[in-house]
């Protein structure tokens, strides 16, 4: 208790430090002061009665320091020349500090920049919204299906249902997870802007205030007479409207239609769903402007609504949770055919959606702990590099002891220093972390409509604090406590001082793991860019190369079916006379992408036990042909079976033909699609691709001829570079019809980047913490051995003196060198076999455990190790032996 | 080394500021060392200085507490009291220290025997 107190005032005491030396300064002049008083009135001379006083009082000065001393933890003057000091021994060894400091600040610097992503995914709150914590977000859960298929969003009516039931919740909002793309008439000129469908409540229930005019209200989202309003997002109306203040008001046309502006969002608000950042927010029930859904708002079997509401103060999570698994039987029994499997689960509402978060987590998770194992290497380096410098420094920790330093003073000094280390280093590790988010956003493929913002706010800077706080403590407190009980005596004593192996055990353990762990590290990162070059190498089935695309979607303009026809048909035969352009076509969607259409498809119209799922795609005539996907049977669609309402003919892929016709010619072949009255005829067989991912097991799929009336990828095959064509492409859009806009308009390399996004990103990171961790581990081997060799110089020149070979000593160095890597080696091999199972979900084409993998790296340590351990071996065979033994 | 003497005193000086506080209700510390200059008939030499050692330990302690007033010859200057902790300690402290010099003191008088 008394501890405690004391702690506390000294805690206080480092706040209140100048006022109370002020006052305790004026409290001992007035005691001096009185004793002089009595003095002289006791008939002293003024001289003596001050001599007398101040001999009576004792010395002040010392005084002085005791008291600031026991007021609070130290003086400043001695923290300050703790510091000059430490400055002064770092500026002596300049090389080695800056190695250690380097290698902590690429260890500090990945692990903030990866704490910045996790921050902002998963720690940051949504911007502006009043009290998060209140908020959570229902879920639908399919007892049926498995793993991420079985969660789905919302329909409208069972939102409806919710809302207007709900107990527990103060109100419940809801928004499309979907969002609402359109385009924007902006003076006769389509742009395309991005829009996110929000409930009435939406502004309201999260307390976000508009910044001008007002937000929506349940009133402009009323089903049936829904007002044509929107409110801005405060950067689109900062970007694109120049900040108007008059902008409350106006009308802005979007598809087509007049939309009256009533209000700007506050400045970073941008909703509540990670990675969107929507130009503006329009009431739910104006869905059919937007979308040409016409079932949206009365299907049940439609789910494109994020849920969330504000639990009410007195009822916990446990409790909403009750209610609407009561909501889910009751609509359950009410609908068994759209809700009969579905139960309702409830989640913190974060920007991550909550059935999500566990992956984010633990891929997130995956990649710190990686960069945390990283950062040990460096923490090792570090600690056997402070090792090191505190057995040179044993004699000067002697003459302090002897001079009266405690052994706290000792270990704090040592401290001291090392915190310095690792707070410079968390200095340049913040830098470092600032360029390794924009590098890794860099990377995020355009085609991901994604923004994410990654600021470095005070949870990620106090996060790089708090490492670097405890990496300066973890790899100095061992050495600090090591040189601090030191025995003077003998210190002082002008022993020789040897250094093999056995007198460092602690430092021969610090390399074996750090090796071990460069392994590991090795191991992952080796795997990970071995299953990106397979991932690189993997044939999606079209070229890679010479090609462009572009999405466009002239539905949105509200254009009639025969409208968009003449203006499919009219940009067609413009894009084809463009200069450098060999095919052009379109098709409903890419392979790849994150669209997805699949039906089912057997050999008749009546149920057929042998039918096959199947993934759907609608191509125009020359589609194959722009692609380079090649015809390995058959003929392809002719533009009369284009442009007909039912061609009656498809194309399959071999997987298809194999399954549903092996051994037979699939041509002129009968097949009947999911929902069709009638049988298509086979016409052509396509060599396969993938479709899905890059890693699946091969997927059939059927070819129809007419693409849909709404949303269409052009794709165009140039004869050289396909990216010069991008601007002719979208300048022809526009000129067939000004108000139309391509959106996704890039090169097929550009979108090869959506697929192979994920190997590329952790390939990237896992590389870089491999050569990283292998960088490290050769300095740290470097580093011991060289100081293995200083130490033993004498030894050597007796040994040369006495008759060894050069051979034979780099030999003795080289041994010791090799036997803690092959030491090392071993654990770490068990290790990465052992690790490398959670790595498996993100590899192509390789096995988690592949030998080759193993044996590259357990060659690679090898080799860097030999390297390590050669150049200081080299100069302890150079060593001359009269020199050596004058050495001492 | 001075501080050997200091090491013995600390303890003792503190029980005798405290009891002087006690006794004599609030009092500056000029006070409190003619108080202990009074009471020790000059047997305790002591350096005044370590008074205020001794104040600022028991403060930490919150044995004492301390505040500003005016003394006698109209002068600002800081007054000392005991708290309610600090009574609780000082009977603690009187306790044991009677009990210790009760028992040296027995020591002290044992004869030489047999």
């Amino acid at each position: 208790m008394g501890f405690f107190r004391v702690w506390a005032a000294k805690v206080k005491g480092l706040f209140t430090r100048q006022r109370e030396d002020h006052e305790f300064d004026e409290e001992i002049r007035a005691h001096i002061h009185d004793l002089t008083e009595r003095y002289l009135r006791q008939g002293m001379s003024r001289a003596n009665a001050v001599k007398a006083a101040r001999l009576q009082f004792g010395n002040v000065t010392l005084l002085q320091e005791t008291q600031r001393a026991q007021r609070s933890f130290l003086s400043p003057a001695e923290w300050w020349g703790d510091i000059r000091f430490g400055l002064r021994m770092m500026r002596k060894k300049p090389g080695s500090n800056a190695a250690v400091i380097i290698a902590l600040a690429l260890g500090i610097g990945m692990n903030v920049a990866v704490f910045s992503f996790v921050n902002a995914l998963l720690l940051r709150p949504p911007a502006v919204v009043h009290s998060m914590g209140s908020m959570v977000e229902l879920w639908k859960h399919s007892r049926i299906a498995i793993d991420m298929q079985s969660y789905a969003p919302f329909s409208y009516p069972d939102y409806a249902y919710y809302r207007d039931h709900t107990q527990s919740l103060e109100g419940l909002l809801a928004f499309d997870g979907d969002g609402a793309q359109s385009i924007w008439n902006r003076n006769g000129q389509g742009q395309v802007v991005q829009g996110q469908l929000a409930s009435g409540n939406f502004f309201s229930l999260l307390g976000v205030n508009a910044l001008l005019g007002r937000t929506l209200s349940t009133s402009d989202d009323q089903l049936g007479s829904p007002h044509p309003v929107i409110v801005l997002s405060h950067s689109f109306w900062q970007r694109e409207l120049a900040s108007d203040p008059e902008i409350v008001g106006k009308t802005l046309v979007l598809n087509g239609a007049e939309f009256n502006v009533i209000g700007v969002a506050p400045q970073g608000f941008t909703g509540l769903l990670v990675g969107t950042s929507p130009d503006f927010w329009a009431p739910l029930t104006l869905q059919q402007q937007f979308t040409q859904d016409k079932d949206r708002l009365t299907s049940r079997q439609e789910f494109w609504l994020i849920v969330a509401g504000r639990l009410r103060p007195s009822v916990d999570r446990a409790k909403a949770q009750a209610e609407m698994r009561v909501f889910a039987r009751q609509l359950g029994k009410d609908y068994p055919d759209s809700n009969k499997d579905f139960d309702t689960l409830i989640y913190p509402a974060t920007l991550v959606p909550g059935p999500y978060r566990g992956y984010v987590e633990a891929f997130t998770g995956l990649i710190l702990g990686v960069f945390v194992l990283v950062l040990m290497i460096a923490c090792a380096n570090a600690a056997s590099f402070l090792l090191a410098r505190a057995t040179g420094r044993v004699r000067e920790m002697a003459i302090r002891s002897a001079l009266g330093a405690g052994r706290a003073r000792l270990i704090r000094q040592m401290l001291i220093e090392s915190l310095m280390l690792s707070s410079i280093a968390g200095l340049a590790g913040i830098a470092v972390a600032w360029w390794m988010a924009h590098l890794l956003l860099e990377l995020k493929p355009a085609a991901i409509p994604l923004s994410i913002s990654v600021p470095l706010d005070w949870r990620v800077l106090s996060f790089a604090l708090v490492v670097s706080f405890a990496t300066g403590i973890l790899f100095g407190l061992v050495p600090a406590l090591r040189s601090a009980t030191v025995e003077a005596a003998p210190a002082l004593k002008d022993e020789t001082q040897t250094a093999g192996l056995r007198k460092s055990r602690l430092r021969t353990l610090l390399l074996i793991g750090e090796i071990a762990t460069c392994v590991v590290l090795l191991a992952g990162a080796t795997l990970c860019v071995r299953s990106l070059m397979h991932a690189n190498s993997i044939d999606p089935g079209f070229d890679t190369q010479h090609i462009a695309v572009a999405t466009l979607d002239p539905s949105t303009l509200g254009y009639s079916p025969a409208k968009i026809d003449a203006f499919y048909g009219r940009l067609l035969d413009r894009v084809r006379t463009l200069p450098g352009i060999t095919a052009a076509s379109y098709v409903s969607h890419l392979p790849l992408g994150t669209s997805r259409e699949a039906t089912s498809a057997g050999h008749h119209v009546a149920p057929d036990p042998d039918q096959v799922r199947v993934d759907l795609f609608s191509a125009s005539p020359e589609y194959f042909a722009t692609m380079g996907i090649p015809f390995r049977r058959g003929r392809d669609f002719t533009s009369k079976e284009s442009e007909s309402p039912d061609p009656g003919v498809v194309i399959v892929n071999e997987v298809l033909a194999q399954k549903m016709w092996p051994g037979q010619d699939p041509i002129g072949q009968r097949i009947a699609l999911g929902g069709a009255k009638t049988t298509s005829e086979v016409i052509g067989e396509v060599k396969a691709g993938k479709y899905r991912t890059l890693g699946e097991s091969p997927v059939a799929v059927v070819f129809r001829a007419n693409p849909p009336e709404g949303k269409r990828t052009l794709v165009v095959r140039a004869s050289g570079d396909a990216r010069p064509l991008l601007d002719a492409l979208a300048r022809t859009v526009q000129d067939v019809d000004p108000l139309m806009a391509v959106t996704d308009s890039q090169t097929i390399e550009e979108y090869m980047a959506l697929p192979l996004f994920p190997a590329r990103a952790t390939g990237l990171l896992l590389g870089a913490s491999g050569i990283l961790a292998v960088v490290l581990t050769a300095i740290g081997l470097f580093g011991v051995i060289a100081y293995v060799v200083s130490q033993r110089t004498h030894e050597i020149g007796v040994r040369m003196a006495l008759g060894a070979r050069e051979t034979d000593v780099l030999k003795l160095v080289m041994r010791q060198g090799l036997f803690l890597t092959s030491v090392g080696l071993l654990i770490g091999l068990a290790g990465a076999i052992a690790a490398a199972r959670l790595l498996s979900p993100l590899l192509y084409g390789i096995g988690a455990n592949d030998p080759a993998t193993l044996a590259a790296v357990t060659v690679t340590v090898t080799a860097v190790a030999m390297l390590a351990c050669y150049i200081p071996a080299r100069r302890a065979m150079r060593v001359d032996p009269t020199v050596a033994l004058r050495y001492e | 080394m001075g501080e050997k003497k200091s090491d013995v005193l600390q303890g003792t000086l503190d029980l005798m500021v405290l009891k002087t506080l006690h006794a004599m209700g609030p009092l500056h510390g000029f006070g409190i060392a003619r108080r202990i200059e009074q009471l020790s008939e000059d047997v305790l030499q002591l350096n005044e200085g370590t008074v205020y050692t001794s104040l600022l330990r028991l403060q930490q302690q919150g044995w004492i507490k301390s505040e500003w007033g005016t003394s006698d010859n109209n002068r600002k200057a800081r007054y000392y009291s005991i708290t309610r902790l600090g009574k609780k300690q000082l009977d603690l402290e009187t306790e044991n220290w009677e009990r210790i010099a009760g028992v040296i003191g027995r020591v002290l008088r044992v004869e030489r025997q047999g």
